[in-house]
């Protein structure tokens, strides 16, 4: 399948502190990318820039889209509309039913942000997303304020999105477990400015991953063993 | 309804301490009996020259409010999207809150003479910097973010403006409303004393003239009455209008 982005000796810098260097990446359609790094490596930036809220200062970004999903890290949602309205807002044709009831959202329509769990306001933030039918999702730690019980839903949700819609998907974590159950690439950035220093494959399936499962836990020990020896 | 009883309570003490005050103090001072108050209150009331004076006075009210919403508000929210522009137009606004009312209304005087438009742009300017620069800090309240995730979904403008907008700046309306509502009454009195040719300022001007402590107080009873009933009336309309949007 074809690439969807493709980011050649990307660089950025705010005033004189660099954020981001010798970025080479692409991403293919439909392809589940998890993007691991410590915190002020950039991963933020980066997934601005993809989505055009940020220039780059060096090197290019193609991208083969205008749909974008973005799942910002905090809700993001207007305090006096209601769910359902702020659904409405970012897209004043979609069809809510499906997507209400597939997120379990379907008895909060009505209600306002403030009413909402902080995991119900992910979700609408993600329905959000998906509303406007991206062919790129971009997850920004969409789950680190989460409870685990709440935080497993979710990403099955993700997943069973995925699976009917096959976007490609960028999440960018710092939770291994999570990155292992929704990604089918994971690539770690080094420590400010981010470079990436590895990029693999996870070779297991595309959805039912358990987080108990051998395989999985094999993988994530040779991630920690790269991870405990670059920072 | 014990809370109604209290105050009922409340203006009955005030009243009779009033009253007491009255006697003790005889006479025709500044603090006349309820008796006289009352008879210049009827007096008052349905006479034509104190009708043509409320809706003279009313109107200038409005005219000023209007004035000072229809360009405070949209320029404010100018100034408060565009840094640049405010920092141009500080100076004027820092000057048109410093001078001193007498001084505008004595250019007013050269400029207009005794009439109608004096009391009108003397409000406008003792209330237009307050309108403006609570927009401005309402512009600067929004949540970026928000706009940011508009920006990202390519929301249209319009859509914009009304969902996020005004939504915000709609405690901040609420404010310039409240604040602005209860000075224009006193600033319009005010100026129709010093270069008006009708309202209620002018019929307190009469009763100076005529050194009538008691119509005084009813003009002023009845000024303050009138306030409070178009602030009600205005703050009722406004949540209609502000129903429409969800608030
Ligand atoms: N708009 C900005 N202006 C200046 N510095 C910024 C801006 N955005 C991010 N930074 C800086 O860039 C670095 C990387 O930030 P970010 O991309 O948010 O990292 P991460 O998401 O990996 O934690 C941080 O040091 C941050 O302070
Ligand atoms: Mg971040």
């Amino acid at each position: 399948m074809g690439n969807l982005i493709v980011i050649t000796n990307l660089a950025k810098s705010f005033d004189d502190k660099k954020v981001l260097d010798n970025i080479n990446l692409s991403i293919c359609k439909s392809e589940r990318a998890a993007l691991i790094g410590p915190s002020g490596s950039g991963k933020t930036t980066l997934l601005r820039i993809i989505s055009g809220l940020e220039t780059p200062s060096q090197g290019t970004v193609q991208i083969h889209t205008r749909n974008i999903g973005y799942v910002f890290q905090e809700p993001r949602l207007i305090p006096w509309r209601t769910v359902e309205q702020n659904l409405l807002f970012v897209n004043p044709d979609a069809e809510l039913e499906d997507i209400l009831a597939k997120l379990r959202l379907k008895d909060f329509k009505n209600h306002y942000p403030h009413q909402l769990s902080g995991g119900m306001k992910q979700r609408v933030n993600l329905a959000r997303a998906l509303i406007t039918n991206p062919d790129l999702l971009i997850l920004d730690e969409p789950f680190s304020s989460l409870d685990l019980p709440i935080k497993l839903e979710i990403i099955n949700d993700v997943l069973l999105q995925w699976q009917e819609r096959k976007f490609t998907m960028i999440l960018v974590t710092h939770d291994l477990k999570e990155a292992l159950l929704l990604a089918d690439r994971i690539i770690i950035l080094s420590s400010s400015p981010g470079r990436i220093i590895k990029d693999l494959t996870v070779d297991l399936n595309p959805v039912n991953r358990k987080i108990s499962d051998p395989a999985l836990l094999s993988i994530e020990s040779d991630i920690l063993h790269v991870l405990s020896s670059a920072y | 309804m014990i809370k109604l009883e209290r105050t009922l309570l409340g203006i009955i003490l005030f009243l009779a301490i009033w009253q007491v005050l009255a006697i003790c103090l005889d006479a025709n001072t500044i603090v006349p009996g309820l008796g006289a108050i009352f008879s210049e209150l009827t007096g008052l009331v349905g006479k034509k020259t104190f009708l043509v004076a409320v809706v003279s006075t009313l109107v200038k009210v409005i005219a000023g409010l209007l004035l000072t919403l229809l360009i405070g508000l949209p320029l404010g929210f100018l100034l408060g999207i565009n840094n640049k522009l405010f920092d141009m137009f500080r100076p004027v606004i820092m000057v048109i809150q410093a001078v001193p009312v007498i001084s505008w209304l004595t250019l007013v005087i050269f400029a207009w003479g005794i009439g109608f438009r004096g009391p009108i742009f003397i409000t406008f300017l003792s209330l237009f910097p307050i309108a403006l620069l609570t927009t401005v800090s309402g512009v600067r309240n929004l949540d970026k973010n928000l706009l940011e995730m508009a920006t990202l979904y390519r929301v249209p403008r319009w859509q914009v403006i009304r969902d996020i907008y005004l939504g915000s700046l709609l405690p901040f309306i609420v404010a310039i409303l409240d604040v602005t509502l209860g000075q224009a009454w006193k600033v319009i009195l005010v100026s129709e004393y010093l270069c008006g040719n009708s309202g209620l300022g002018v019929l307190i001007l009469a009763a100076r003239y005529e050194v009538n402590p008691a119509k005084v107080w009813a003009l002023t009873f009845l000024a303050v009455l009138l306030g409070l009933i178009t602030e009600r009336l205005v703050k009722l309309l406004f949540r209609k209008v502000a129903k429409r949007w969800a608030i």
